[in-house]
């Protein structure tokens, strides 16, 4: 049976029940048991202050002790409040939290999920909206992921704790405060890394939209349609592992790839995307890949900027025009 | 002095192992034999033996990139460390880490590079050690120098806050790199900032084996009985200078003689001569095996299987297909 819940529920209910299911499961971060965002409200009623563990705020520390403990026997659910500030735990996360368990042969696979909140739009300025996820692809031996449902979001998290390989879960703040909602089987489920997932058919153009921005998507495709264009979307769900199968099967019918991100363009995961395209898949190409990001601007305080700043509906019909 | 005459000997033992495990380390080096650099911790003996020998096999170890005697304290085999600094397939890491030395089956999780990120993956195992309800102890070992990095505060404020079984044990060897400890600190000692976080502390004499072992035991003591985290400074030199090709023209030396006349080995095998434990000649006789220890650990490193190819892609995610 599938009941209709929000995605900040789906996530709370995915950490209850592996919680309830796996006794080394256990939260932590900067209020989590007040939770300012609320995914993980509620919880120390049920499991205690011990695991749901309130920090000091200190993001390289707490990530360094979340990595801790996964070496010894705990399966960490760190949250990193926003990603912005997980730039201060880069240490952690790209020197050595991916790497461990290659450098010592195996020995030490690091089971630990850290959850980060991504996005603007918020009104929160240059500080507490950028969507950072590019800036991990580069850290060997991380699983990123992106949900932009609640069916996702609960499926991936669950994925994310009982992998042994540390996984990074980016957290869109407009899907967790906008209350958007869906359908989420009340039977336990996973939704494994690496598979995409073509959220609208069509044959024109591909487009590989990240998280949030896939109903941006949407909203373009309807505009779009009044034109008889008619795109496909893909959410690829992972960033890493990426699922090149279900994206390039689609531009091997299309011709045609628009990449849609948040995060800013240079070195983006839009340039990850084309650079695949334009090597491996260059002869199913019929026009040049197309980006969508945001500039290499800080983000803007004044809601007008901001709103210029963002990759939205409009810029992907442009995108989209621009090869169709 | 409660440490029995037999433990002394294993001790020295394993201090002239360290020793020696260092010496032919910079000899293949000066010979051409191998490129990887070292950072020794000639003179440091005392400390690095002294922290581990109170360390159960459960316990859990984090060492420093300076010389190998804590984790040979922690019961790693020269043949071990060799395999593994030789890059080869056996060795513990399985040739990947070399000098980042990890081993499970005797609790070592790793070392990094990046200084003092592991100050709160102490914090981290200790935690887990709490949350298990063993008895578990997490030893923490570290220089002076990496004490001032940022992470030191939140490592030692997690664990009072949490009251954790760790111990904290900053081996002071008067340089930080390649300056002195003056140009680091406007302190003589790093141990009072652990007041700060109402974390008991000591500072002793590193150069007393004795000394060294018993103030350890005395702090993971405290923190097996889940008193919480412990800190003990230990005062040492640094006979060798930060890393192989490093001069050291900054080093004072007649501080250095100084510190040389009361050289670790040096005064346990005297307390040894002189409790009758060891005779001159027994001595002789142990150094000599100690070295061919050694030197059969190097043979057997050189003569062991390179990793292949298919070992580069090994070990990154314990998923399949993620690569």
């Amino acid at each position: 049976m599938a009941r209709t819940l929000n995605f900040m529920q789906a996530i709370n209910e995915a950490i209850a029940e592996e919680m309830r299911r796996d006794p080394s499961v256990f939260v932590l971060g900067e209020d989590v048991r007040v939770s300012p965002f609320g995914q993980t409200a509620g919880l120390v009623e049920e499991f205690g202050e011990e695991r749901i563990l309130n920090t000091p705020i200190a993001e390289n520390a707490i990530t360094g002790a979340a990595m801790g403990a996964a070496m010894n026997g705990m399966r960490p659910i760190l949250e990193l409040m926003f990603c912005d500030f997980s730039m201060l735990a880069m240490d952690q996360i790209c020197n050595h939290l991916g790497q461990w368990r290659y450098i010592t042969g195996g020995q030490y696979p690091l089971p630990l999920t850290i959850r980060t909140a991504v996005g603007a739009g918020m009104r929160m300025a240059y500080g507490h909206s950028q969507s950072l996820e590019s800036q991990f692809i580069q850290a060997p031996g991380l699983i990123l992921v992106e949900p932009s449902t609640p069916y996702d979001a609960k499926g991936l998290l669950k994925s994310a704790i009982r992998s042994d390989d540390p996984v990074v879960v980016f957290e869109h703040k407009k899907l967790i405060f906008g209350g958007v909602e869906g359908e989420v089987p009340e039977e336990d489920y996973t939704v494994p890394f690496g598979q995409a997932v073509v959220r609208k058919q069509g044959q024109d153009a591909t487009v590989v939209a990240f998280g949030f921005m896939g109903y941006e998507a949407l909203n373009a495709a309807q505009e779009l349609a009044q034109d008889n264009i008619a795109i496909e979307i893909i959410d690829p769900r992972s960033i890493v592992p990426l699922d090149k199968d279900t994206i390039f099967e689609s531009v091997e019918k299309t011709g045609r790839l628009i990449i849609v991100e948040e995060g800013r363009l240079r070195g983006g995961l839009g340039a990850e995307i084309a650079a695949l395209a334009c090597g491996d898949y260059f002869s199913l190409l019929k026009a040049p890949v197309q980006r969508v990001a945001a500039p290499m601007i800080p983000i803007p305080g004044s809601p007008v900027l901001e709103d210029l700043y963002l990759p939205n509906k409009d810029s992907i019909v442009r995108a989209v025009r621009r090869v169709c | 002095m409660s440490l029995s005459n037999a433990k002394l000997l294993e001790l020295y033992r394993k201090m002239l192992l360290v020793r020696s495990m260092e010496e032919t380390h910079g000899k293949l080096l000066q010979e051409g034999k191998i490129q990887l650099m070292g950072h020794f911790g000639t003179g440091q003996e005392a400390v690095a033996i002294g922290v581990t020998g109170p360390l159960r096999p459960e316990d859990i170890l984090f060492g420093t990139h300076r010389g190998v005697g804590e984790f040979i304290g922690k019961g790693m085999t020269p043949k071990d460390i060799w395999l593994e600094y030789l890059g080869k397939k056996a060795g513990p890491c399985r040739g990947k880490g070399t000098l980042h030395l990890a081993d499970r089956k005797l609790n070592i999780p790793g070392l990094v590079s990046s200084l003092g990120a592991d100050f709160s993956m102490a914090v981290g195992t200790a935690l887990a050690s709490k949350m298990r309800r063993t008895d578990q102890v997490t030893l923490y070992y570290v220089g002076e120098g990496t004490c001032n990095q940022a992470d030191a505060h939140p490592s030692m404020c997690m664990a009072a806050l949490w009251k954790l079984p760790v111990v904290f044990a900053v081996c002071t060897n008067q340089f930080c790199e390649l300056s002195y400890m003056c140009d680091h600190y406007p302190t003589d000692d790093v141990a009072p900032r652990a007041a700060g976080y109402g974390i008991p502390y000591e500072v002793v004499d590193g150069q007393d084996i004795a000394v060294t072992y018993e103030a350890t035991e005395r702090a993971v003591a405290h923190a097996r009985r889940g008193q919480g985290p412990f800190l003990v400074e230990y005062k040492t030199f640094r006979m060798a200078t930060h890393f192989t090709g490093d001069p050291g023209h900054y080093v004072n030396p007649e501080e250095r003689e100084q510190w040389a006349a009361r050289d670790p080995i040096d005064l346990c095998r005297k307390k040894l001569l002189e409790a009758a434990v060891i005779t001159a000649d027994a001595d002789q006789k142990l150094r000599a095996e100690v070295q061919a220890e050694v030197d059969g650990a190097v043979r057997e490193g050189f003569a062991a299987a390179d990793p292949t190819v298919e070992d580069l892609f090994e070990d990154l995610y314990s998923g399949k297909g993620v690569l």
